[in-house]
């Protein structure tokens, strides 16, 4: 008798621990491996639950902690509530528009709201040169040869008339500033307007373009040479010689590295604002 | 006030002193001694834990000031009468915070400027006998600063209104049916988008200037000949029949700093849970600085079809506005982009 009823409380708490298992691990594991032996029917099939952790909260985009530069406020004396407050509109209007994130040497193609244009809208593609601007009046500038002609287009992120921007091909470049492609060959401007877009894994890393471009004979709008612009990708031996490349030294400034009162660390600051975007994005 | 160095004119000396210089120059008559003023910054004869005791003090203080006059209704207001043709009411004092763009729905863009309307309190009623004779005036102060630094006679007006020291204190003329009681808190839905406004506000000082800036002279050619002018005022009137130089001729001198008026200025959006408002174009004055916000004097842009709050918008009654306030015009960002047609 002892014996029995030790045996049916062994028998009555595994029961209970096993359901208990069972109860806890449908939730996360599959409960083939935890199916008691002591069940005396034979064990039915039970499909298992999904055995891999999804982590829904975050979008695959979020994953690669981009913060676009206009989010960025720069070094002023205006109260910090101001930029809060341009953020927020910002953000309303980022809900409505999707703005991938782009470089500075991607190619990009833009459908713009004109009057003018038969449909009403205009589509044009094109290499981006130049970000500026912060907060609302930020802008990128696309450049494409159309009909041996060079087009330079200034758009406004937060326009409202711009109805849809769309990455073609992502990519970084040698520098943040792509003015010299005015002054360089043609080809390097040319972007076909019918281009398809180039497929690219969200979780990758940007791929750098090391293109060095050749540029065409002097003069240029700018000096390119001297190194305050600080260019990398350009093909200085092939249209300078050694002479005037030192020469282009000589307009050096190097105690400006060492400039206390020019640094400005936004570490910290951009954390803080792409955990503040990626919050009221994904409300 | 720190303790200064001041001037005591000598008046029993002053005899003798002109006596004895009226033969150099009559200009430097008078003697001057120096003098140690009394009066000292709240902080030199006090020990650290009693400034820092100080200071908290007066925070809380006029935290719970501020938090009793959140609610003017309750407080017995002054009677409120309805807007009539000719009545003026009351302005606001804001802070400049910066600019941004904003679209309307065509698609065109405009500069706007963002006023935040911080602590604004009327500290007080000027009826018509005391202020000019014509019309009665309110003094509304802005922006709460420290009391420490402020003389006795200006913190009696603010003790006597119940509120907090003020940075910016000025005065609107009123018309009689449009007084509010002293103490009330006045906010940024006092105005409606689509109205216009007058902003006051002290420009920007840039010092001595050249003609060439302050008035906007053309100077002479930088090459061909000129020597050693090429930013100077040139000639500097007729000639010998006046003899004389014009009273009022435009010279170099000390520019900006002073107070100008921009009229007619749009308001395109209201913010009403920060108290902000969105004004279009540019205003005077550098960022956060504080400036002076009122109803138009332009008489083709008067706000009688809005019909904005009158005498000041008062938070219970009105109670729930939206957070933001539109134009009609103006493109929310909300909304999905434009299509032209």
């Amino acid at each position: 008798m002892a014996v029995c009823s030790r045996g049916l409380d062994k028998f009555a708490t595994s029961l209970r621990f096993c359901r208990k298992l069972q109860l806890h691990n449908e939730r996360l594991l599959s409960t083939s491996v935890c199916r008691p032996a002591a069940d005396s029917e034979p064990p039915k099939f039970v499909p298992p639950s999904k055995p891999v952790i999804v982590d829904k909260t975050q979008t695959v985009a979020s994953l690669r902690k981009f913060l676009s530069p206009e989010f960025v406020p720069p070094r002023q004396r205006t109260d910090p509530f101001k930029f809060f407050l341009e953020r927020k509109d910002m953000i309303r209007r980022r809900k409505m528009l999707n703005i991938p994130e782009f470089y500075v040497g991607s190619i990009l193609a833009v459908s713009m709201a004109d009057p003018n244009a038969s449909g009403k809208t205009n589509c044009f593609v094109g290499i981006c040169i130049q970000r500026g601007g912060k907060g609302l009046g930020a802008t990128f500038v696309l450049r494409n040869i159309i009909n041996n002609q060079g087009v330079e287009i200034c758009y406004e992120l937060y326009s409202p008339r711009i109805q849809k921007i769309e990455v073609l091909k992502l990519e970084k470049r040698l520098d943040e500033n792509l003015m010299y492609l005015r002054d360089a060959l043609p080809e390097y401007s040319t972007v076909d307007p019918e281009m398809k877009p180039v497929p690219f894994s969200p979780t990758g890393e940007v791929p750098v373009n090391l293109i060095k471009v050749r540029m065409r004979p002097k003069p240029w709008s700018k000096r390119w040479e001297r190194p305050k612009f600080n260019i990398q990708g350009i093909r200085f031996d092939l249209c300078m010689t050694p002479r005037q490349i030192e020469g282009a030294q000589k307009h050096a400034q190097p105690w400006l590295e060492y400039d206390m009162l020019k640094e400005y660390d936004t570490t910290k600051l951009e954390q803080q604002i792409l955990k503040e975007v990626q919050q009221e994005m994904s409300k | 006030m720190m303790a200064t160095w001041g001037c005591r004119f000598l008046l029993q000396r002053g005899a003798q002193l002109i006596s004895r210089a009226a033969a150099e120059s009559p200009v430097q008559l008078l003697g001057c001694i120096r003098t140690v003023k009394t009066t000292t910054g709240f902080e030199e004869h006090l020990t650290e834990d009693n400034q820092k005791y100080m200071r908290n003090l007066m925070a809380e203080e006029y935290r719970s000031q501020t938090a009793e006059r959140l609610n003017p209704l309750k407080d017995e207001p002054w009677p409120r009468h309805e807007w009539t043709e000719g009545s003026r009411r009351v302005g606001l004092v804001a802070v400049k915070l910066g600019m941004a763009p904003i679209w309307t729905k065509t698609g065109e863009r405009h500069p706007v400027t963002l006023l935040q309307v911080q602590d604004c309190h009327v500290l007080r009623y000027l009826p018509k006998e005391e202020f000019d004779g014509r019309s009665a005036a309110l003094v509304v102060g802005g922006k709460n600063v420290s009391p420490f630094y402020r003389t006795e006679k200006e913190m009696e007006m603010f003790r006597n209104a119940g509120v907090p020291p003020k940075q910016k204190v000025t005065i609107f003329k009123v018309s009689d049916n449009a007084i509010i009681k002293p103490g009330t808190p006045l906010y940024a839905a006092h105005f409606r988008p689509g109205q216009y406004v007058d902003v006051t506000a002290k420009s920007i000082g840039k010092g001595f200037q050249g003609v060439m800036k302050r008035w906007g002279f053309k100077g002479q050619p930088a090459s061909h000949g000129q020597t050693k002018t090429h930013r100077r005022p040139g000639a500097s009137g007729p000639g010998g029949d006046p003899a004389k130089v014009f009273k009022g001729k435009k010279m170099p001198g000390r520019m900006g700093n002073t107070y100008i008026t921009a009229h007619g200025l749009k308001i395109w959006r209201v913010n009403t849970k920060y108290n902000v408002l969105y004004v279009h174009g540019t205003v005077p004055g550098h960022r956060n600085c504080v400036l002076k916000v009122r109803d138009t004097v332009l008489p083709s842009r008067h706000s009688t079809v809005l019909s904005p709050p009158f005498p000041t918008y008062f938070t219970e009654e009105e109670g729930d506005l939206d957070e933001d306030l539109f134009d009609e015009n103006l493109f929310i960002h909300t909304e999905p982009s434009l299509t032209l047609t």
